[in-house]
């Protein structure tokens, strides 16, 4: 493997850096989104979220990008294949979070609430200044998690053409005849990455068990 | 019963007034027909026994539940029903509740914020008051409760009775027309059921309306200025302390009095401290 | 409308997709349980040489990208003159890949089962072989059936990523119809639509499982 071949895994390795990212800060607040209107049960759209984000759960990332790459432009909607990416990760990832969002919300102590609705505050301000504030802390375990499983299925997107880590791995090995040296720098990429964002969940869970013993 | 709405002007118009309330939870009815008046001043403690439907009217009349019939009015404002003769909004709800204060028997604090964040929070958010006044009336109602030096603790780290003197000074903080206690001391250790009591006690000396649903009797019998028994779900008897526990007029009451006289070996109120650990 | 008609003159390779689908998934499922409760045993045994290995294999499986492993599993093992083909390559990194969740998964059920019932049944007699099977056994079982049940979900899911080494399962049949067709709305619908049946009929038996557990709790 040359240096050549090693820059084509890194600038692979940029490319699944910068999708994942995108998808992870479209998803979060999507994910939020999502659970806020199940949670206010807001009329006809939320039973329609219920069976969105329960298609999507059940849904594989491949089938998924393959329907939004092939199908939309054939109902006349253009779209390429970073776009149709970036797309099925953020819809995929954001039923994830819609449910770890969702079990905070629901677990939110009620005389709190009634607290705010007692003085007056309306919807938006009990929103902003009680209940996010806490449950953001509460879901961040859950919504890490959630992010270390998106990197682990970036190598989908290969499927379509963007040329990801996996990808740039597979295309030198069968340039090279040698399969198993780009598959070894791409899980020197990989490994680090997850193991680092799975370190940081465990993390952010012993902080939280130890706010709440005290 | 349905009572004609108070007139406007009136000066001896009653703060709160409740007329032919009913509430049914499914098949359960929790009350039936409730009327009430209670004017500028007085403190009205709601007694009765357990399931007779005391906390469902008080969270019916700042509409934390939503009535089946009747009408509540604050100050001539009817509460939960727009003029137009439609149910009021989130908007229009939160408006009137900015008027009434409520304070709860688990306290009901946020975590999140510090206690002077907790009492400032609605005043700077919801009536917009400048933070630079809310902070000196907040600070002046914590010194009041005895909590100045707590002003930057967290909820966490406050006993029950240091807790729900906190909301008590939240719910003032408002500058509410009308205070709601919901079982304010239910949920203490009897050591610290006394310096709540006397919190509330000098809010009744001040002047304050207030309608307690608390099973304190001793402090019923001191410092209401009336009292009204439900049973069931119906308003059974009202009368004034003096005359309530010594001759109650109807026989549940006698039988609920009793059933008190029996159970109670816990000291009396004249026991308790006086002021503030 | 007319596009899922086209699918439906073509049912026949969807459903012999879907059969691969199910097929693989059960296979695999199968094979990760138990594969995955050897390994759980080696996990809570007390030589540490073993222990620390497998420890490694769980750590390792659960920071490498699925698709990633497939890859290696079909393209690298020639390297070390194991030729497989995509059925047998397919299933092995399915396998692997799910032994170590399902290990986690199992060990985690033992740690949390309550002690008292297990010395209760030595003390009632019960030994080896019978005590496993008769004390141990079912209510490890019954209390680990939500998460076993996510994860062959998962297995299910990661099926379809075989398709990239031409497996023909349920997505690969649906993209082979959308290539040769151009009905690729209706064909990638259909084929969500059957993996949403799947989901749904997997929670259905957790859920009944789940309601034995209620019954004897």
């Amino acid at each position: 493997m040359s240096t050549a071949d090693i820059l084509a895994i890194l600038q692979g390795a940029v490319t699944t850096a910068s999708l994942s990212g995108a998808a992870i800060l479209l998803g979060l607040p999507l994910g939020l989104l999502l659970a806020l209107t199940r949670w206010a049960r807001v009329p006809i759209v939320a039973p329609l979220v219920a069976v969105y984000v329960s298609i999507l759960r059940a849904t594989p990332l491949v089938t998924l990008l393959l329907l939004l790459f092939f199908a939309l432009p054939n109902i006349g909607v253009p779209i390429g294949a970073v776009a149709a990416a970036v797309l099925a990760l953020t819809m995929n990832t954001s039923a994830f979070n819609c449910e770890v969002w969702r079990a905070g919300l629901m677990n939110f102590p009620k005389d709190q609430y009634e607290a705010a609705q007692s003085v007056g505050m309306q919807a938006g301000l009990r929103l902003r200044t009680i209940v996010l504030p806490q449950v953001v802390r509460i879901c961040l375990p859950g919504l890490v998690n959630e992010m270390s499983l998106l990197i682990k299925v970036t190598p989908v997107l290969a499927v379509v053409g963007v040329v990801d880590i996996t990808r740039a791995a597979v295309r030198i090995g069968a340039e090279t005849y040698e399969p198993l040296p780009p598959f070894f720098v791409a899980l020197a990429i990989y490994v680090p990455l997850v193991y680092a964002i799975v370190s940081l969940q465990r993390l952010t869970e012993r902080r939280l068990a130890r706010a709440e013993a005290e | 019963m349905n009572l004609p709405p108070p007139a406007a002007g009136n000066g001896h118009r009653p703060v709160l007034t409740v007329a032919a309330l009913s509430k049914a939870f499914g098949c359960l009815c929790v009350l039936e027909n409730i009327n009430l008046q209670v004017h500028r001043g007085e403190t009205i403690c709601l007694l009765g026994p357990s399931g007779s439907g005391k906390s469902t009217l008080l969270r019916c009349i700042n509409w934390l539940e939503k009535p089946d019939s009747g009408q509540v009015y604050l100050n001539g404002e009817r509460i939960g029903v727009t003029t137009g003769g439609v149910l009021m909004g989130d908007r229009d709800l939160s408006a009137i509740r900015t008027r009434i204060g409520m304070v709860f028997q688990h306290f009901a604090l946020w975590p999140h914020l510090s206690v002077l964040q907790n009492v400032m929070a609605a005043p700077v958010y919801v009536q917009r008051r400048p933070k630079a006044q809310v902070r000196a009336e907040a600070e002046g109602l914590l010194a009041s409760v005895g909590l100045s030096d707590k002003r930057d603790t967290f909820p966490a780290k406050l006993s029950g009775g240091q807790k729900q003197r906190v909301g008590i000074a939240r719910a003032l903080a408002m500058r509410p027309e009308l205070l709601l206690f919901d079982e304010p001391t239910s949920a203490l250790d009897p050591e610290l059921v006394g310096e709540v009591l006397v919190v509330i006690r000098k809010l009744a000396r001040d002047g304050m309306t207030m309608v307690v649903v608390t099973h304190e009797m001793d402090f019923a019998r001191e410092a209401a200025s009336r009292i009204v028994f439900l049973d069931r779900g119906r308003v059974v008897e009202t009368a004034r302390p003096d005359k309530f526990f010594v001759a109650p007029a109807t026989e549940r009451a006698r039988q609920f009095l009793q059933r008190y006289e029996s159970n109670s070996t816990r000291p009396t109120s004249s026991d308790r401290p006086q002021s503030f650990p | 409308m007319h596009d899922f008609v086209v699918v439906w003159s073509e049912r026949a390779l969807l459903l012999r997709g879907l059969g691969n689908t199910i097929l693989l998934s059960l296979a695999a499922s199968v094979a990760a349980f138990a594969l995955g409760a050897l390994v759980a045993l080696v996990l809570m045994s007390s030589k540490s040489v073993y222990r620390r290995l497998f420890a490694g294999f769980v750590d390792a499986m659960r920071c490498v990208p699925f698709l990633l492993f497939a890859y290696i599993v079909y393209y690298g093992l020639p390297s070390f003159g194991l030729n497989l083909d995509n059925w047998s390559a397919g299933l092995a990194a399915l396998t692997i890949y799910n032994t170590a969740y399902l290990a986690e998964i199992l060990r985690g059920a033992w740690l949390a089962q309550p002690v008292d019932p297990i010395d209760a049944g030595y003390a009632f007699g019960f030994t080896g072989l019978g005590h496993f099977r008769r004390i141990v056994l079912p209510p490890l079982l019954l209390s680990a059936a939500p998460v076993v049940g996510n994860q062959i979900i998962q297995i299910v899911k990661d099926s379809a990523f075989l398709t990239v080494i031409a497996l023909p399962e349920l997505t690969h049949a649906a993209s082979s119809i959308q290539s040769r067709h151009y009905v690729p709305f209706a064909a990638f619908i259909t084929a969500v639509l059957l993996y949403w049946t799947l989901c749904l009929v997997i929670e259905a038996c957790v859920a009944s499982i789940g309601r034995l557990a209620e019954a004897r709790r």
